[in-house]
């Protein structure tokens, strides 16, 4: 009686096994969507490629299923899963030839029983480069790649292959707080490939250099209870991946996307349905959507980071001055804050963006001036907290300057929430950017936007839908991922949630 | 194991490279050498455009771009701040459209380029003298004319570089009117009297729901607006001595007159006036009939006051009738029978009896003494200050309407020139019937309809009970409703979910939608509208220089309009080209293009 009830905690407190629920649900969810895109073609015949699709995604969740109940009924006898059930994530490792991301990210989790960060990195390092090795070979499809295509698809490969060796490496050589000193060669390498944007390189490089260099244990231990806490949660790895994914893509798509494909005119492919040249369809002025939407992640990225690090680092030191000194330059300095805060951010983008046109730079301003008073806010109220600790009084106790004080101590133990408030923030200045685009006030209507496509594709919503939904999709994915990572970040970095 | 992977992926690569092809070994395929090397630096247009024309826009940018310029474009969100832009001279092209509302030539070129026109920047003696010379001749002369003055225009000078001739669209709502009674005319308003319900049970009952775009009147009287806001209005609400047809022909039908004579020489024009049309007024929200004839003094009081700049403050519409020297009643039958047709042995007597009951036995010149039916007519001659047929088609714009001698001088009692817009009321202010404090109609309409009132959603009108009572041209339906919709999707929406039964503007990418649609009729005719690009002549590079104007010009292929708008739209050379066939084709030329720039970099 107890064993059984030991068990069920098992199954409660695992965490592979809501992993496996969450996948094989949102697997069967694309199935049924690609089910519903074969059969509702105007023509009324079946699209073969996207039924091929449907049998894949419903093969892959039926199986996913399968592991699923074998995963409970092994927690429920035993406690824990069997090694028979994790064999099973080579199987289902195969659905990554599918594009399955959910269904590969769950299949590495099983296969591996002790899983340290660097495993996580690793693995959704692999990930990320083999998604971009596929986005970007869609482009054989076309009538010509970009010239510098092959020479950066090479690359791209070779780096693929080397994450795949580090990978292997990483699960075989890697304990929880130590790792073999040669390593640390294999760790500068990693961070030199991040160039290409795949930051999990980095995170996987920084994080082997730090054990193999045998770190202070104290610190080792800090920075593996944070990503443990953060990769626990799968929505915010999935978020962390879509962002570095297309971080990834907006850099290397410099040289496998052709620039030309998405702001040249071809008036005889316009308004071409969805088809493997044009994986998702012409504009009207029959330039390439697929294109379009991956040199928009460029700007929507560029303008989101930009627009939340500035009022990040404006709010910020006005809020940690605000919170350390007097009352009086408190006052000062929040009421004026107060008075730009009154003004809706949005309008007063519109404001700015009227009075001194519509370029990239002008967006950042805009964008970033509305978003002063609420960094400032989150930095004042830390400081306030963080000032009456004891090792201020200590710092103050041994005649460190106000100054030194404040940055040396206060604001750096003030940073978490601010990061969280960043990683949240992103995502609403993604949607203002599109917004301010889609109202023809971003940048100029050719340049390719995510908003600037969203307004082509609303005024052929019903004609041509897909011009509305791809573009509108890449903006939900981007935003939801900034949401979901955020959460991540606050659990991860809330001492209140401990 | 990882050697093998190696090896794979570099021979996976090496199949891969042999396959594809990279885009400069596909562009050298279509070119032999490219002189790229010539040209060092490459030259800055700055196109400026409204909003509304983003898609021409930036197929213009384009097509520059692959023609080897750098293109800056000054988007402006409304008429307003685009112009504000285009005065200032903030361009080198400016994005612009012209629609000959009154259907001859004359119009489509007198405002836009002679040296001393309204909205002219063009200044060049032989495109005046050009100009000039067709407005004096008859349709078949001035072809030629018209031929060279668009040659000068285009290819000699390049002042203005040609994008294409738009249709004309309307969307009908065919399970609620009847759509054979709904008109669409090249050039004129739409008539609203002929157009009935499907169930004719319900002229009374239901009002008929149509749309336009802007809902802030210029004014209702005739002479002080000539834009999208009150054409269609003022040309239901006030009688014409002539009417356009659909395809841009003088006629008597539907008008004030039974016919209309032109006098040899051609400087002198006959109308021989109806009696059954009477003035309506407003009272109690009902129209009711004034008693008051519409009759040949207010003909010569309107095209007198239509005529001089000063009759009205902020006269908008002079210089269309600049033309007419005077306007008077005729008061001797015997003039009429001496003078002959135009062209022809008849009489002018002859021409203006043709088709009638009873023959003139008297010419009248007091309204109240007119009875066609007894043979006492009133006859209004129009005298030009030279030879000028072109005219008529002026008498027929919405800005000739006849307005009410008595109301109108009744209501505009102030002095012209010490006019307070804030203090003084005018005749046709649209405060006058905007629902509120300020209302008070005034409105006296000769047309078959007269507005009610209007708030910032729409106008509701009503029929003039005495306009031609029991014949043809009576107005079918009771009560008409103008909705103000701005947008030109979200109206296409109201048509298409029943809100409005008709909409004038269905968009050319949205013909499909409203052709599929079961409950509605799309109607297409050929407009007056031209497309065109307007070159900045004042301080600008291309200002002065004719050989980069030229290779601007060569860069533009209108074939490329015609297929981004799917076909629905037609080559033209000129604003003149949708009214003369002059035979002038623009014929886009990359080599012209380079050779202008190479000419343009020397100088």
């Amino acid at each position: 009686m107890k064993d059984s009830s030991n068990n069920r905690h098992a199954l409660v407190i695992s965490k592979d096994y809501p992993q496996a629920n969450f996948t094989w649900i949102l697997s069967l969810a694309l199935a049924a969507i690609f089910l519903w895109n074969s059969l509702a073609t105007k023509s009324g015949e079946m699209n073969l490629f996207v039924f091929a699709l449907f049998c894949a995604y419903t093969l892959t969740s039926i199986f996913q299923l399968f592991i699923t109940r074998k995963m409970k009924k092994d927690l429920l006898n035993t406690g824990e899963i069997h090694k028979t059930t994790r064999r099973l994530g080579y199987v289902q490792l195969a659905s990554l030839l599918t594009g399955n991301i959910f269904a590969a990210a769950f299949a590495f989790n099983l296969i591996n029983k002790r899983k340290t960060p660097e495993y996580t990195f690793a693995v959704y390092m692999l990930l990320t480069q083999l998604a971009v090795i596929a986005i970007s070979s869609v482009n054989l499809f076309k009538p010509y790649v970009s010239d510098t295509f092959l020479i950066a698809m090479g690359s791209l490969l070779l780096i693929a292959l080397f994450h795949l060796v580090a990978l292997i490496l990483t699960v075989h050589y890697v304990k929880e707080y130590s790792a073999p000193r040669w390593m640390s060669i294999l760790a500068v390498v990693l961070m030199a490939t991040a160039v290409t944007g795949n930051l999990f390189a980095t995170l996987l490089g920084w994080s082997l250099f730090m054990k193999s260099r045998r770190f202070d244990s104290s610190r080792l231990l800090k920075w593996n209870v944070m990503w443990e806490k953060i990769t626990r949660n799968s929505t915010a790895v999935l978020g962390m991946f879509f962002i570095l994914l297309m971080l990834t893509i907006s850099i290397t798509s410099r040289f496998t996307f052709d620039y030309a494909l998405a702001v040249e005119n071809n008036y005889s492919a316009i308004l071409q349905a969805p088809s493997l040249v044009y994986p998702f369809g012409t504009d009207n002025f029959g330039r390439d959507v697929f294109s379009r939407i991956v040199f928009g992640a460029r700007i929507s990225l560029l303008v989101g980071f930009a627009s939340t690090i500035l009022p990040g680092l404006i709010g910020g030191f006005l809020g940690a001055i605000a919170g350390y000194y007097s009352n009086r330059i408190d006052n000062w300095i929040m009421r004026l804050l107060d008075i730009l805060y009154s003004i809706p951010g949005i309008l007063l983008a519109i404001a700015i963006i009227a009075a001194f046109g519509a370029n990239t730079v002008n967006l950042i301003i805009a964008l970033s001036v509305g978003g002063i008073p609420t960094h400032a806010r989150t930095m004042r109220a830390n400081v306030l907290m963080v000032s009456n600790y004891d090792f201020v009084d200590s710092a103050k106790a041994l005649g460190a300057s106000d100054f030194s004080i404040l940055f040396k101590q206060v604001v750096p133990n003030s940073l978490a929430p601010m990061i969280v408030k960043s990683t949240l923030t992103i995502g609403g200045a993604v949607i203002a950017t599109s917004s301010l685009s889609y109202l023809g006030l971003g940048v100029e209507p050719h340049i390719p936007e995510w908003g600037n496509i969203l307004k082509v594709g609303s005024t052929y919503l019903e004609s041509n839908s897909y011009l509305a939904i791809f573009p509108g999709l890449a903006i939900i994915l981007l935003v939801l991922s900034f949401n979901f990572l955020g959460d991540g970040l606050r659990d991860a970095l809330d001492p209140k949630l401990d | 194991m990882k050697k093998k992977l190696l090896t794979l992926a570099l021979l996976l690569v090496l199949v891969l490279a042999g396959c594809v092809k990279t885009k400069s070994e596909v562009e050298s395929e279509g070119k032999e050498e490219d002189g790229k090397g010539g040209l060092n630096e490459k030259v800055q247009i700055e196109v400026l455009g409204m909003g509304s024309g983003e898609e021409d826009l930036n197929i213009v940018r384009d097509q520059l771009i692959k023609n080897g310029f750098d293109v800056k474009l000054n988007i402006q969100p409304d008429y307003g701040s685009f112009s504000a832009q285009k005065d200032a001279g903030n361009f080198d092209l400016a994005l612009s459209s012209w629609t000959t509302v009154t259907g001859n030539p004359d119009y489509a070129v007198r405002a836009l380029f002679k040296s001393d026109g309204a909205n002219s920047l063009v200044k060049d003696s032989k495109v005046d003298e050009l100009i000039d010379k067709a407005s004096t001749e008859t349709a078949d002369e001035y072809i030629k004319t018209y031929k060279q003055l668009e040659q000068q225009l285009v290819t000699e000078k390049a002042f203005i570089a040609p994008l294409y001739n738009s249709f004309k669209a309307q969307g009908v709502n065919k399970e609620v009117l009847n759509p054979d009674t709904v008109r669409l005319a090249k050039s004129r308003a739409i008539p609203w009297e002929t157009i009935d319900f499907k169930d004719e049970a319900k002229r009374t009952t239901e009002p008929l729901v149509t749309q336009q775009a802007i809902g802030d009147l210029t004014s209702l009287d005739p002479i002080k607006g000539n834009d999208g806001s009150i054409n269609t209005l003022n040309t239901n609400m006030y009688v014409r001595l002539v009417n356009l047809t659909d395809e841009d022909e003088v006629v008597s039908d539907g008008s004030l007159s039974y016919n209309y004579a032109m006098a040899e020489g051609n400087s002198d024009y006959y109308f021989l006036l109806r009696d059954d049309i009477n003035f309506a007024s407003i009272s109690n929200e009902k129209a009711i009939d004034t008693g008051e004839r519409v009759g040949a003094e207010d003909v010569v009081f309107s095209l007198e006051r239509a005529k001089d700049k000063d009759s009205v403050p902020d006269h908008r519409t002079y210089s269309l009738h600049e033309r007419i020297k005077s306007a008077e009643i005729v008061t001797d039958l015997t003039e009429l029978k001496n003078a002959k047709q135009s062209g022809s042995e008849k009489t002018i007597l002859e021409t203006l009896e043709k088709g009638l009951d009873t023959k003139l036995s008297g010419v009248v010149e007091s309204k109240t003494k007119a009875d066609n039916s007894k043979g006492n007519y009133q006859v209004v001659k129009v005298t030009t200050t030279e030879p000028f047929p072109q005219v008529l088609n002026y008498l027929a714009h919405q800005s000739a309407g006849i307005v009410s001698e008595k109301q109108v001088k009744s209501i505009n009692t102030y002095d012209v020139a010490s006019f307070n817009l804030d203090k003084d009321i005018a005749y046709g202010d649209q405060r006058t019937v905007t629902e509120g404090a300020t209302y008070n109609n005034h409105l006296y309409a000769s047309g078959p309809y007269i507005l009610v009132k209007k708030n910032d959603y729409q106008a509701d009108f009503v029929k003039n009970p005495g306009y031609r009572t029991g014949s043809e041209f009576e107005p079918k339906i009771s009560n008409i409703t103008v909705r103000f919709i701005d947008d030109s999707d979200s109206a296409l929406s109201a048509l298409r979910n029943g809100e409005i039964h008709l909409f004038n503007g269905v968009p050319e990418t949205k013909y499909d939608l409203v052709e599929a649609d079961d409950n509605l009729l799309l109607q297409k005719s050929d407009s007056n509208a031209v497309t065109y690009l307007q070159f900045n002549t004042a301080g600008r590079k291309v200002s002065e220089s004719e050989n980069l104007r030229k290779a601007v010009l060569f860069s533009i292929n209108q074939d490329e309009f015609l297929n981004y708008y799917q076909g629905n739209k037609k080559k033209a050379y000129s604003t003149v080209s949708p009214l003369v066939d002059t035979g002038n084709e623009l014929v886009a030329d990359s080599d012209k293009v380079k050779e202008f720039l190479e000419a343009y970099q020397k100088e």
